[in-house]
């Protein structure tokens, strides 16, 4: 506690290593545990398992991205994963009705499901901003509440059981096609995450979205639209959650009212081990998929090592506490 | 508005307004959620026969009993400014290592029953104070966010618990700990309803008599004015957490001598109730404000809601989303009075 507590300017060795560590830690870490593993099971670094993981980190770094858009506010969203769920069991049921009425269009049936994805995300942020910006209801309750309400949604309209019979082509759009050689996930990930890189460091939006979590005070001070921005980065936050929920919905071929069980941890756990501050305004596009890969890897190489899941668990949960000790001591160094 | 209207007085308070005014002191002297709790329960005396059944009722104040004891431990985390996330995990890694402490002490002595009880309830007890031990430390010392703490021991705990069953219940426990302290009945209550009583009491007395209560209460209040005024914060943020930790094992004890087996997957949806009623009771997530008599109210109201819902025979999918505008309105009406007290006082 004493060498966190008092805030050293000098420049010393021990500063300068902390300084390094804290900005290249995880990657070393990363390349540090793949190797480790690579000696246990060689499999790890096979270039089939490479891809493997590519492909599986494009998941969690949409809905890393997600949370993060959210963070930065000094905020979170916890009804991320129940999101996730209702877009994925309405999505499948908009495209199995008009399949099932003699809907033969495909092209029509899947931007009708997608419409409906966007459209539940942007109903869920509307609803988690507006709480939050105008009723001022604290980010937590107010997530926790739109979790429930989705949880119930999602079971509802499904009856609690996966809808089937997801058209061929939409897993084929957005799973299994490629471009250019590259999967369609990793494509649709890297879109995406392009996207909101630019949203973040091009835009005032995106701009105003750090001095809002970074300083609140200030941004309403400095005449900053605060409600209406802050409404806005829920809505990214849900609608880029949408999008994520399609793409795994496509890779399942069915609607499932638990699909987004895990996600929720999972996207705020990525985006704090890559290094968004939970204090608000630090982090970027880069810190979330960082802190995905690391995830991804990590529970990849674990798999591999044919390492218990319950253990697993227990990993991640002591990765959590790690990373955020790591980022107390570099709010420490700056 | 007019050109005319700025030459006219302003309007003399109508009959209405002066209603309302006298409705809103009125509620705000006894409380909005007494208020409501005594509504909720007259309706449903009036009009649904069955909730008013013994075996209703005790079902009632059993829900209800778990819940308070969890609540007032989180109600005492939420207090310093903090959180606890891994009340569920607690409740789940508690009921566990319990059943199982006593089932291996059976096994090896079956005539030595006290001593597996004690052992056993021991070691449930210890799981509650090692995590609220580690949580409260990681916060105090390593200043890491409570959320996150609290997110990283709850996946830890949860995995060791499963890891200890491989998500098989674990039966063996003694018989006399099921039936004469789990499912007992004394002077004609639930045998929980006096031990989360006790709690209660206890947790009010620490709150308003000992200066445990005012510390804890002035730490989330203000960290640094309390530091300033010498105050051993770090003690302190550890104790509430251990405290709240303990807790939810006391819980975890009661659930399993109620069940008669130690389950991984027990917790349910406790922690994110515990929390509910919490900020029902007007706990404030900033820190500082929160009364354990009313967490005990806003409890028995959620189980009471629970049980109407349930006897409407509205479907369980439908009453989390019931829940989840609940939990949110009642902030939201919360935060809305404090901004018209503060406008108030301002005019």
């Amino acid at each position: 506690m004493s060498e966190t507590t008092p805030r050293k300017t000098g420049v010393g060795p021990g500063r300068a290593v902390a300084n390094f560590m804290a900005r290249y830690g995880l990657i070393i870490a990363l390349v540090v545990m793949e190797a480790g593993f690579a000696l246990i099971e060689p499999l790890v670094l096979s270039p089939g398992n490479l891809l493997n993981v590519v492909q599986q980190t494009s998941y969690i770094a949409v809905f890393a991205t997600a949370q993060m858009v959210v963070i930065l506010t000094r905020g979170f969203d916890l009804s991320l994963g129940t999101c996730v769920s209702t877009v994925s069991v309405a999505a499948a049921l908009v495209m199995t009705g008009m399949v099932a009425h003699g809907q033969g269009d495909m092209w029509l049936v899947i931007a009708m499901g997608g419409l409906t994805a966007l459209g539940i995300g942007l109903a869920v942020g509307l609803f988690n901003g507006i709480c939050i910006s105008v009723l001022r209801v604290n980010a937590f309750v107010t997530t926790l509440g739109s979790l429930n309400i989705c949880f119930g949604i999602a079971t509802t309209i499904s009856d609690g059981r996966p809808v089937f019979d997801v058209p061929k082509e939409f897993s084929t759009l957005l799973y299994s096609g490629t471009l250019l050689g590259v999967p369609a996930p990793v494509v649709i990930a890297i879109v995406v995450l392009a996207g909101i890189h630019l949203m973040l460091t091009w835009t005032v939006f995106g701009r105003s979205l750090y001095l809002i979590g970074g300083n609140p005070r200030a941004a309403a001070l400095a005449g900053l639209p605060s409600r209406r921005y802050l409404t806005t980065a829920y809505v990214v936050c849900s609608v880029l959650a949408a999008i994520g929920a399609l793409m795994l919905t496509a890779r399942t071929g069915s609607g499932e009212p638990n699909l987004g069980g895990n996600v929720t941890l999972q996207s705020i756990a990525a985006a704090v081990i890559g290094g968004v501050s939970l204090r608000g305004g630090v982090g970027g596009t880069y810190s979330a998929l960082l802190g995905a890969l690391f995830v991804t890897a990590l529970s990849n190489c674990m798999g591999l090592a044919r390492i218990d899941g319950y253990i697993q668990q227990i990993v991640l949960g002591c990765v959590i506490i790690g990373a955020i000790f790591v980022d107390r001591l570099r709010t420490g160094v700056r | 508005m007019t050109s005319t209207a700025l030459d006219t007085p302003p309007p003399a308070p109508t009959a209405r307004r002066i209603g309302t005014a006298a409705l809103g002191r009125a509620l705000r002297r006894i409380g909005f959620l007494p208020a409501l709790l005594t509504v909720l329960i007259l309706l449903l005396v009036l009009f649904e026969p069955r909730f008013v059944g013994m075996f209703n009722i005790f079902n009632v104040l059993r829900n209800s009993c778990a819940l308070m004891i969890v609540a007032a431990g989180q109600m005492l985390v939420l207090v310093v400014g903090g959180f606890d996330l891994s009340v569920g995990a607690v409740i789940a890694l508690t009921s566990v290592v319990t059943a199982k402490v006593m089932a291996v002490m059976l096994e090896a002595s079956p005539d030595q029953v006290p001593m597996a009880i004690a052992a056993g309830i021991a070691a449930g007890m210890a799981c509650g104070f090692v995590t609220g031990l580690i949580n409260g430390a990681c916060v105090a010392f390593l200043r890491i966010s409570p959320f996150m703490v609290t997110l990283g021991t709850s996946s830890i705990a949860t995995g060791v618990a499963l890891l200890l069953t491989n998500g098989i219940p674990i039966y063996g426990m003694p018989e006399v700990f099921v039936k004469d302290f789990g499912r007992a009945i004394w002077f004609g209550l639930p045998m929980p309803v006096y031990v989360s009583l006790a709690v209660l009491l206890l947790v009010w007395v620490m709150q308003k008599q000992t200066t445990v209560g005012r510390y804890i209460h002035a730490i989330g209040g203000n960290v640094q004015a309390a530091m300033v005024s010498g105050v051993n914060t770090n003690f302190y943020l550890i104790l509430a957490y251990t405290l709240c930790g303990m807790l939810a094992s006391l819980t975890s004890l009661l659930l399993t001598a109620r069940l008669g087996s130690g389950q991984a997957t027990m917790s349910g949806n406790l922690m994110l109730e515990s929390i509910a009623a919490a900020v029902i009771a007007g706990v404030s997530l900033r820190g500082g404000v929160g009364r354990v008599e009313m967490v005990a109210l806003s409890a028995l109201f959620l189980s009471i809601l629970t049980n109407a819902m349930n006897l409407l025979k509205i479907n369980s999918k439908i009453q989390t989303i019931f829940m989840g505008i609940i939990v949110v309105a009642a902030v939201a009406l919360d935060e809305l009075a404090k901004r018209r007290n503060q406008d108030a006082r301002e005019r």
